[in-house]
Formats: structure tokens, C-alpha cells, sequence
């Protein structure tokens, strides 16, 4: 009796329980705008508690996504930071090639724009005062390239002249030192000097002040000297003294940051002159085919 | 003998680190379904009535709904019936061995999955379910269940080794109790 009465009370609560399934079944399967005042009462109480499950149920979920992702993130950031040093080391690589390219087109443009026979030499070291100032270039050309008293130009503008040379390569006198004399004038007035040395990192020039030079304006050769090719930059005016005598004293700035410079070039041989006859030697193309008959 | 609760935290725990996984590498087939391992747990281990397994079978079930994204009510269902289902088969058969109970896991996931799926089916026009969809979804039950089967031995490792804690966490209370010691001499 007693077992059977406990198979009642058995029987009695599981259908009881799976009436909850039922009814949240029946719930969700109900128009949400049609409910019957049963269905909403399921609804009404079993909606805070789906939407407070839900809430947990997702913060337990993203913590666990959160979790393995770290992990997976953590692989990953070891992965994309070995191929980042090695882009990098390849960005470095890049860059030096780049720079070593602009260089080069650099030396190929120096070829159209100075007519003169030159020789590209590379700078293997410089001399610094105690200021940190280049005093002296040292070119990896010798005495079987290049002479003594050469002059030697970079891309922006004049270094100077070969001093001393050795078997394997040769000493640059700079436009700075005070033993330097170079014929230039002032590229706007056209108004000549010698610009000499002056120690450090400037040279003077003293030039006519008929026309008032200003600072700013830049200095050129002049190519009267036969040494340098006519027209190269050499500089820019940073001050104007003028002195008795109509004549005005220029401080000139280097156009070439020497400490920077790699390469360089030697003048062997001044510009031929201009031919003249050139172009009446020029031999004439016979036409083919279609000339007149004679 | 674990409690209920801590049952459920377990099973939460478990459904919500496997949703977590799945979204994590992106497997939607062959994941395993740790709740019918535990109602697999609860239905032959004989330690609770018919009606707090039940209970127990019927929060699972609901839990997974949750997670699954099912209409509510379905898997809770499922489970239910599963639940009686291995009730009354755990008066028959005694389920040991990791063998036995990872065979156990396999039919149970079938079980339930086949449950759900009429469920579905049946109510596919209230719900809105295409039932193409549904057939195509009965195709890729055997990967769920094998997923279910390979997982089963762990899980019921897991309950186990919950179990033994519990029960250590237990005695080291009771021989704290002051009430169990002698009292002082004054």
C-alpha cells in the first residue's frame, strides 16, 4: 500500500513536472499578440527570470569566449611579433637601399648637369674639429685616379680640392679651410670675389657693393678658375658686412652639409670647348625611295 | 553524494565553456553535450528521487535552451522524458567502467537529440522553422553524439573528482566541529 501510494505521489509530481516544459513550450510557440491570460502570466513571471538566466548565462559564456581567446590572442601576438621584427629588419634594409637609390640618381643627374670628365669617389672618413666640425675629407681614390689640386663637387654644391693624395686614397682641402680660395660671384647681382676660408663651418667673400647683396642669396662658381665647372652651388649669404671702399663683406653658409656627405665627385678635366664646326660636319642622311629623280 | 546545485554549476559552467570554445575556434558540428552526460550522472547513479533528478533534468534542459538558442521549452522537454527514460533503464542496467558510460552518453545524446528534432518538427509551423532546415540538421545528429561520447569519460572524471573534494571539504569540517571534540578541563 505504501509503495503504491508512493508510486502515485511519484507518478503524480513527474507529470506535474513535465508540465513545465509543456508550458514554456506553449508559451513560445503563442502569438506574442494574442495571448491568453494564461499564457501571459507564464510569460509575465517566467520573462525576468529567462531574461536574468539569459544575462548569466551570456556573462559566463563571454568569459569563457574571453578566456580562450586570450589564450589564442596570446599565440597569435607571438606570431605577428616575430613577422614584425623581421618586417622591420626588412623596413631597415629597405630604407637603406632606398637612401643608397636617391643617392644614385643623385650621382646620375650630377652627370647631366656638369659637363666636366669626373670620377665618383666614395668617403671613407672625415677629420672633426673639437666642435665637431669637419675639417678634412678623406676620398677612397689614390694616385692613380686622381692629382693634387683637383676639385671635388657633391651633388648640392662645392666641397673642395684634392690636397694630399696617397696609393689608396687622397685628403680633400674643404671649401672651409682657411688655405681654400675659390673664384665664385653672387648668383642674383652676378658680382664676383674669392671666397676663402674662414675655419669651421663658414668661408667670407668680398665682393663690389654696387649692387647691395642681401642675406639669402646664394653663391656660385664662376669657372674662371678653369678648376671648377661653371655655375655650381657653393653656398648661401648669412651675413653682409659692408666695409670702406664700396665692397661688402659676405659670410657665406656651405651649400654641402659635409658631415653628411658620402660620395663625391672629382673633376679629371675641364669641359672640352664647344665645337663650332659641329654642326656643319654633320653628314647629311641620303633619302631612300622616295627623292625626286634627277 | 553532490549536491543538486552544485551539479547544475558544473553543468552551467560546462555548456557555457563549450559555447565559449565553439565561438572561439569556430566548431559548430562536433561539440559535445556535457548536460546529457550529467543527466546520464544523475539518472544512474540512484542517489535522488524521481522527482529531484527530474528537477534537475528540467533546469539542465532549460539552461541548454538558453545556450542554444532554442525555443524555450524544448530541450527542457527533452530531457525531461530522456531523464525517465534512463531512470527507468538504471533500475535494469548498472552503468560502469568508462566504456559503458561513454556508450551510455552516446545513446542518451541520440536520445535527446532525436527528441528535440520531433519536438521541432512538430511544432515547426507555430515556430517558423523551415523543416528542410531541420532535415538537414538530423543529418549531422551522429557527429554530436560521438562529440558526447568522447567527452563522457572526462566529465564523469570531472563529477568524480568534484565528488571526492566535496566529500574530503565534508570531513575536514566535521572533525572541526567543536561539538564532536572533548570538551576542555578547567
Amino acid at each position: 500500500m505504501a509503495t503504491s501510494s508512493r508510486t502515485i505521489r511519484d507518478v503524480f509530481v513527474v507529470l506535474l513536472l513535465l508540465g513545465i516544459p509543456l508550458l514554456l513550450l506553449r508559451s513560445a510557440t503563442q502569438d506574442p499578440h494574442r495571448l491568453s491570460p494564461f499564457d501571459r502570466t507564464v510569460r509575465r513571471i517566467g520573462g525576468p527570470l529567462e531574461a536574468g538566466l539569459g544575462y548569466a548565462a551570456t556573462t559566463v559564456g563571454s568569459f569563457f569566449e574571453r578566456w580562450l581567446l586570450q589564450a589564442r590572442l596570446q599565440e597569435i601576438n607571438a606570431e605577428v611579433n616575430g613577422e614584425n621584427r623581421l618586417l622591420r629588419l626588412r623596413l631597415r634594409e629597405l630604407l637603406r637601399v632606398e637612401e643608397e637609390n636617391r643617392e644614385l640618381r643623385r650621382s646620375l643627374q650630377m652627370r647631366d648637369k656638369v659637363a666636366e670628365d669626373m670620377l665618383a669617389a666614395e668617403v671613407t672618413a672625415f677629420e672633426q674639429s673639437p666642435y665637431f666640425r669637419v675639417l678634412k675629407l678623406v676620398l677612397d681614390r689614390g694616385d692613380r685616379f686622381v692629382l693634387p689640386g683637383m676639385a671635388v663637387l657633391a651633388d648640392t654644391g662645392v666641397v673642395g680640392r684634392i690636397d694630399r693624395v696617397t696609393d689608396d686614397r687622397s685628403d680633400v682641402m674643404l671649401i672651409t679651410d682657411p688655405r681654400s680660395k675659390v673664384a665664385v660671384e653672387v648668383a642674383r647681382t652676378r658680382a664676383a670675389g674669392i671666397l676663402e676660408g674662414a675655419g669651421e663651418d663658414h668661408c667670407i667673400v668680398v665682393v663690389a657693393s654696387e649692387t647691395p647683396v642681401e642675406v639669402g642669396d646664394f653663391i656660385q662658381t664662376t669657372g674662371v678658375d678653369d678648376l671648377f665647372p661653371k655655375s655650381h652651388p657653393v653656398g648661401r649669404v648669412v651675413a653682409v658686412e659692408n666695409l670702406v671702399g664700396d665692397q661688402q663683406r659676405l659670410e657665406v653658409l656651405p651649400a654641402v652639409r659635409f658631415d653628411r656627405l658620402n660620395m663625391a665627385w672629382v673633376i679629371l678635366a675641364s669641359a672640352p670647348p664647344p665645337d663650332s664646326q659641329a654642326e656643319l660636319r654633320r653628314a647629311q642622311p641620303a633619302a631612300r625611295g622616295l627623292q625626286p629623280l634627277r | 553524494m553532490l549536491s543538486a546545485s552544485l551539479l547544475i554549476a558544473l553543468g552551467w559552467i560546462l555548456t557555457a565553456g563549450i559555447a565559449g570554445l565553439s565561438h572561439a575556434f569556430s566548431i559548430t558540428l562536433v561539440l559535445p553535450a556535457t548536460s546529457v552526460i550529467l543527466l546520464c550522472h544523475v539518472a544512474f547513479d540512484r542517489e535522488r528521487s524521481l522527482a529531484a533528478g527530474m528537477t534537475m533534468a528540467i533546469i539542465l534542459g532549460y539552461l541548454e535552451d538558453l545556450h542554444q538558442g532554442l525555443p524555450t521549452g524544448t530541450l527542457t522537454l527533452a530531457f525531461a522524458l530522456v531523464y525517465l527514460a534512463l531512470s527507468w533503464l538504471s533500475l535494469r542496467l548498472a552503468v560502469s567502467g568508462s566504456i559503458v558510460r561513454a556508450l551510455t552518453a552516446l545513446i542518451a545524446c541520440f536520445a535527446v537529440d532525436l527528441l528535440t528534432w520531433g519536438i521541432l518538427v512538430a511544432l515547426a509551423d507555430p515556430l517558423g522553422i523551415s523543416r528542410e532546415g531541420l532535415r538537414s540538421g538530423l543529418r549531422m545528429i551522429h557527429w554530436h553524439a560521438l562529440a558526447t561520447m568522447l567527452a563522457a569519460p572526462a566529465v564523469w572524471g570531472m563529477i568524480a573528482g568534484l565528488d571526492a573534494f566535496v566529500r574530503r571539504r565534508r570531513r575536514g569540517t566535521k572533525s572541526a566541529n567543536p561539538g564532536t571534540q572533548l570538551p576542555f578541563r578547567h
